[in-house]
């Protein structure tokens, strides 16, 4: 008996303890004037961002924003951890596609209420395209790139060409590639990477388009796109000028350009301060026009609100924020960026910065990616068939068409 | 004679496939050394080795990234880990070695029978847990939900069954007490496989990224892998900074395996034997 009292005691005791611990583990919830931030930015970034945080509060008394540095490469298993059990950040930074996907399970602030028409006057129209998803706004960029055509401008010279004049069409890369080209030497005069966005600047220069309008179709075995990609594989099998960096084990377009393996590539501006260090001549030019002229795909990363935010309104202030035009002025010009903000691409002068003002410019023509909470998926089901018909198992009609049989399959939900 | 020869060609044919194999395991391991060593922008130049190596990259790693600290976090979590994770399955392994009690078998079959859930599986309801107890940014976090170590359960029992009940009785008739029949008799005869299983929850430990990840937010107390994927973003990845903070974060494992590869490989294999 004198036992079991005991017993309850005890047991009543733990009972207690736990009262006391489970009220301490809710206790986590921001006060009003917290904001917590998940960046991804890199060394360089970090910094800058920080400073515009401290601007904002700055404008903001009260206001404490808490920012949080995760690793590119774990944010959205983070993410997504944290969303099941609600322990989301109020604002986070995440990639193009993922932003669909979080906003196709309903996870992110609809910013429709509280970014105003004007304000979105100011972003430039491919990066906002991006923060869209079912016709509703859910994020804003705060970063934004494309591709542009590097070439070295040594090997130029030494092949008798212009180094000043990169090749303006894929014709005239034609040309240089077959005077740059020394296949005993390994040395090719392009090397060009083969997922689907890599190849996205062929599709659009020829005037394809990826998804149609309602998004229920991929496009991508159209005469155009079929055209497109022909070239591709025309500028590896029948011209040679390509140094097969698609396949698996050779050189990727990156690392032979930095090892004088290759003339040519398209690279994006992340490119620039790491191939400065590298001491090669080089220089940047928009990506070769195709019969629908010189067209980037697009990338970045967007800022979003989470739906459970405390603060949508100033959330979605930060947003603005950062994309505003003063912060976009003094990203672009600390970091060599592209603005995402269109009022502050005047700072970026061709004097002053020679390469990011082609890329600037390079945007002005730029393609948005159509919204689909599936691009790693199509990504997945479009790259093994360009494969096939890059190594010459398919014709690119029949392995474009097969690609699109999935993916439509894909968008149709029957996958 | 001609069996000689014959001799001496396998023994060439099988050197000269283990050199292949070395190299190929080994290669990793040079490329991630000598990039260590070059000046960023240059891990993939024509030169094989770093021309002219530098030390920059360790300078940079330690002091302006905090990679000691990282790596302080990391031997707190590996070693208070492995140490408690190898005590517990001593303790339960021993038990269902040598003791009697309702319902052991089937017990130890239910436990079994949890290896088969994939150990993602538990990311997620651990998560809730730990978030529940309020234990979000914290050693606790990092340590606890990996303490109870089924595997390391089976290791044990495995490896202790061999050990004859008869030594026990033996020390029960000189008047040993349980605790001590296990601490005096036990233990000493197990060191092999409570090596082998430190080792293998500590190498877990050292490694382990997603569950470090996603239950700490704040830099101070990020570990090595989480530190080095900071090296990665969204564009570029910091090959030559990456390679230096991993040449460190190897050094701990293989001075480990160094002093206690005797013990390592003997403990598998008797665990493995006498099933």
């Amino acid at each position: 008996m004198r036992s079991f009292v005991r017993w309850v005691r005890c047991a009543a005791g733990i009972a207690a303890l736990g009262l006391l611990v489970v009220p301490c583990g809710c206790g986590q919830k921001s006060e009003p004037a917290t904001l917590t931030v998940w960046q991804t930015y890199n060394d360089e970034e970090s910094p800058v961002f920080k400073e515009i945080v401290a601007k904002f509060e700055e404008a903001h008394p009260g206001v404490t924003i808490r920012v949080e540095r995760v690793p590119f490469n774990g944010a959205e298993p983070k993410i997504q951890t944290a969303l099941t059990t609600r322990t989301e950040p109020d604002i986070a930074r995440v990639d193009v596609s993922f932003l669909a996907k979080l906003a196709s399970k309903n996870a992110l602030l609809d910013l429709e209420p509280y970014v105003p028409a004007e304000f979105r006057d100011e972003i430039m129209p491919v990066a906002l395209q991006s923060c869209i998803y079912n016709a509703r706004l859910w994020g804003l960029p705060d970063q934004t790139n494309g591709l542009c055509l590097f070439y070295n401008k040594e090997m130029f010279r030494a092949a008798g060409l212009d180094p000043e004049r990169p090749p303006a069409t894929w014709d005239e890369v034609v040309e240089y590639g077959k005077r740059l080209t020394d296949a005993r030497r390994g040395v090719f005069g392009i090397g060009l990477s083969n997922s689907l966005w890599w190849s996205l600047p062929f599709f659009y220069s020829y005037g394809a388009t990826f998804l149609s309008e309602d998004g229920q179709h991929c496009l991508l075995n159209s005469q155009e796109a079929v055209d497109a990609f022909q070239l591709k594989v025309d500028l590896y099998r029948r011209h040679q000028i390509e140094g097969g960096a698609w396949r698996s084990g050779g050189i990727l377009h990156d690392q032979g350009f930095q090892s004088g393996k290759y003339a040519m590539i398209l690279n994006g501006p992340w490119a620039v301060e790491s191939l400065k260090k590298t001491g090669i001549d080089f220089g940047v030019g928009l990506v070769p026009a195709g019969p629908a002229g010189s067209r980037t795909n697009v990338g970045g990363n967007n800022l979003v609100a989470f739906a459970s935010t405390k603060s949508p309104k100033l959330a979605s202030e930060f947003l603005m924020f950062v994309a505003s035009e003063e912060m976009q002025r003094m990203w672009a010009t600390r970091l060599g960026q592209i603005p995402v903000n269109v009022k502050a691409a005047d700072a970026i002068t061709a004097e002053e910065h020679p390469y990011l003002a082609v890329f600037v410019q390079q945007m002005k023509t730029a393609v948005a990616r159509p919204q689909t909470p599936y691009y790693p998926e199509i990504e997945n089901l479009m790259n093994p068939e360009m494969q096939a018909a890059l190594d010459g198992t398919k014709t690119v009609k029949a392995a474009l068409d097969a690609a699109v049989a999935e993916i439509d399959k894909l968008l149709a939900g029957e996958r | 004679m001609q069996y000689r020869t014959q001799a001496r060609i396998r023994k060439v044919v099988l050197y000269a496939a283990l050199t292949a194999a070395a190299v190929v395991v080994l290669f990793p391991f040079f490329w991630m050394v000598v990039t260590a060593f070059k000046e960023p922008g240059k891990e993939f130049t024509a030169d094989v080795l770093p021309n002219p190596p530098t030390l920059e990259n360790f300078r940079r790693v330690l002091t302006e990234y905090g990679f000691g600290r990282y790596f302080l976090n990391s031997v707190v979590v590996a070693t208070v880990s492995a140490v408690f994770a190898t005590l517990f399955a001593a303790f339960a392994g021993y038990v269902f070695a040598k003791k009697q009690f309702f319902m052991k078998e089937k017990l130890f079959a239910f436990l079994l029978g949890s290896l088969m859930i994939p150990g993602l599986m538990y990311v997620v309801p651990q998560f809730a847990v730990v978030n529940r107890l309020g234990w979000m940014n914290t050693y606790q976090a990092m340590i606890v939900p990996h303490l109870a170590n089924v595997f390391g359960l089976f290791l044990m029992r495995q490896y202790m069954t061999t050990v004859p009940t008869e030594l026990l009785e033996a020390a029960r008739i000189d008047g040993a007490g349980e605790w001590q029949q296990f601490r005096r008799v036990m233990v000493p005869l197990s060191v092999p496989i409570l090596a082998t299983l430190f080792l293998l929850t500590f190498q877990f430990h050292w490694n382990n990224f997603l569950w470090q990840l996603i239950v700490v937010n704040v830099e101070r107390l990020y570990t090595v892998p989480v530190g080095l994927a900071l090296f990665k973003s969204a564009h570029e990845e910091l090959y030559t900074l990456k390679m230096a903070g991993s040449c460190i974060s190897v050094l701990p494992i293989a001075a480990l395996f160094f002093f206690a590869q005797r013990y390592f490989i003997e403990g598998m294999t008797m665990g493995a034997l006498k099933g």
